[in-house]
């Protein structure tokens, strides 16, 4: 293992034996941790703390991952989603996002800087072939590039932008995808509509925009940071969470939580999918975050 | 089970030709056309999958249509809401610009529908089964677990329905919800229909909307039969009403131009926004 030193302390910890949990009800999305947390950006607010850098989290191999899809198929899943770090860096990403897509609709995050024309046709190809839906989100924090590249780096705002006008022209109706972390700079605009319309005077009619809150964890958590408790938890349905109808394979095991994979107390198998379907501890400050906004990773 | 250890089976209406619609949105005159165009097919019965009301203008009007012809109905997210007085439609949509629409359509809508017919939605099933022929059908309004679930034909996996018919004991599942019809027959024999909706075009630049019907027979025959209709007095009771003007130009034009982030990449291309 590379080992915590990059992390803040909190996110190894293990769940108290009171943590609250969420049910399991059903296997509806399950997420591929494919690079783990190997990026070429290394964004302020990176909710793993991905970078360039001596990954935390190792890559899944092939092997896995199509081992996952057939079991997940197996289960009746209903939507697959590849995740890292940056899954352009994997060798096979295009290879792997064809096989979920033999399976079930597939989503792939990305930070788009790797989508260059050649990448842009063979997505576009994967989707002409697919009975089922593709979706490429790119990540993209502030319409303005100043502000964008101090979250996300130098340079990150073109190259991502580049990818969606170049994804846009081949049909693929990529959808953007930003954190509010930037909200500030821009006091009493909405959001979404200053998306919507930046996407729109780019010539892109069909714009697709998902906000996301911020999460107290990866290189914004602290020690201290706020969890639940039962008592917080009174009178809400747990089945809304999303880990009470998903997984996620990355190295090391199986995880319900998409942004906590990897964390070893997050980890509720080292087998099979199946073998995971247990209740989740509720343990982390990011799960308050859940609770509280009712986000989900999911397109919609 | 009984004293001698055989189950004893429900009875389960059988037929041999019936025919099935969702979402009507309270779109009265839409409503008028299928039925009417329904009794000239030789149909045993008409079945409804639920979402009478939103969208459209006086929702009070579908109800009597709906009991005279005798449809068979069950309920849908918008139903249910009604019925039980809750502050939203429960869609499922998560965008802020659908929410914002949804809201509109929604507040209406519960203002405009009487205390008796929330009443007779309240009481609708949430499920109903039938045999068409020796099919056994089982009928939802989004899956047969989730009244909401969004089931579009290019983001449901076979091996997904495959899982709900076997959990359900169902040869054919039924359902609507998307407001976009599909079929597809699964390599086992048994088959999954959205039987699309009659409330609003399906945003393929057609102003006519869509029902099934479906035949008992060695092949299962799925029909998906247009819907012609006066959509244009129905757009301007929308304006008079008050709707937004975006939902009369959806039925003029036959193009959604609100509810579009709920569509998967595929059925988005096909749109026009």
């Amino acid at each position: 293992m590379i080992g915590p030193m990059r992390l803040p302390l909190i996110n190894w910890m293990a769940p108290p034996a009171d943590a609250p949990r969420a049910p399991f009800l059903r296997l509806s999305t399950l997420w591929i941790q494919i690079t783990g947390t190997w990026c070429n950006l290394e964004c302020v607010h990176c909710i793993n703390a991905s970078g360039p850098a001596d990954p935390w989290l190792k890559p899944v191999s092939p092997e896995v991952v199509r081992r996952a899809i057939r079991e997940a198929e197996d289960l009746g899943v209903k939507e697959i989603y590849f995740t890292g770090g940056e899954p352009f860096l994997h060798a096979e990403m295009l290879a792997l996002l064809g096989d979920a897509l033999e399976v079930a609709p597939t989503t792939v995050l990305t930070n788009g800087t790797l989508i260059d024309e050649a990448m842009a046709d063979g997505l576009a190809a994967l989707a002409r072939r697919a009975s089922y839906s593709l979706e490429v989100r790119v990540s993209l924090d502030d319409t303005d590039p100043e502000t964008n590249d101090r979250v996300r780096g130098a340079g990150s705002f073109s190259k991502a932008v580049a990818a969606i006008v170049r994804l846009n022209d081949r049909g693929l109706l990529p959808i953007v995808t930003a954190t509010e972390i930037a909200r500030a700079a821009h006091a009493g605009e909405g959001m979404y509509e200053r998306f919507r319309g930046f996407l729109m005077a780019r010539g892109i009619e069909k714009p697709r925009v998902k906000i996301m809150p911020v999460f107290a964890l990866g290189r914004l958590g602290r020690e201290g940071d706020p969890r639940l408790t039962e008592a917080d938890l009174a009178g809400f349905d747990r089945g809304l969470l999303q880990c009470s109808e998903s997984r996620v394979v990355g190295d090391g095991g199986v995880y319900a939580c998409p942004i906590l994979a990897g964390l070893p107390g997050a980890r509720l198998t080292e087998g099979t999918l199946k073998e995971s379907f247990a209740d989740a501890p509720l343990y982390h400050p990011a799960c308050v975050t859940c609770v509280q906004t009712g986000m989900t990773c999911k397109n919609g | 089970m009984r004293a001698d250890g055989d189950d004893v089976q429900e009875r389960i209406a059988e037929y041999r030709r019936i025919a099935v619609f969702g979402g009507v949105y309270s779109n009265a005159p839409a409503l008028e056309a299928m039925l009417a165009d329904a009794r000239g097919r030789d149909v045993e019965a008409v079945f409804c999958l639920g979402d009478m009301g939103g969208f459209g203008p006086h929702p009070d009007r579908v109800f009597p249509l709906l009991r005279e012809a005798g449809v068979l109905a069950i309920q849908g997210n918008y139903d249910e809401s009604l019925a039980l007085g809750k502050t939203d439609c429960g869609c499922g949509y998560t965008d802020p610009r659908d929410n914002h629409f949804a809201r509109i359509s929604y507040e209406y809508t519960f203002a405009k529908t009487s205390m008796e017919n929330k009443r007779w939605l309240g009481g609708l099933p949430a499920h109903r089964r039938l045999r068409l022929g020796t099919r056994r059908v089982l009928m939802s309004h989004g899956s047969p677990r989730v009244i909401n679930e969004f089931l579009w034909e290019s983001a449901t996996p076979t091996g997904l329905l495959k899982r709900f018919l076997r959990e359900g004991a169902a040869d054919v599942l039924l359902c609507t919800h998307t407001g976009i019809k599909w079929h597809r027959a699964l390599p086992d024999g048994t088959h999954a229909v959205n039987v699309g909706v009659i409330g609003r075009p399906e945003n393929d630049g057609s102003s006519n909307v869509w029902y099934t019907v479906l035949t008992a027979g060695p092949d299962l025959s799925v029909e998906f039969i247009p819907v012609h209709y006066d959509y244009e007095t129905l757009a301007r009771q929308m304006e008079q009403e008050g709707l937004p003007p975006e939902f009369a130009e959806t039925v003029r034009t036959g193009w959604w131009t609100t509810c579009l982030e709920n569509l998967p990449s595929q059925e988005r291309s096909r749109g026009k926004f």
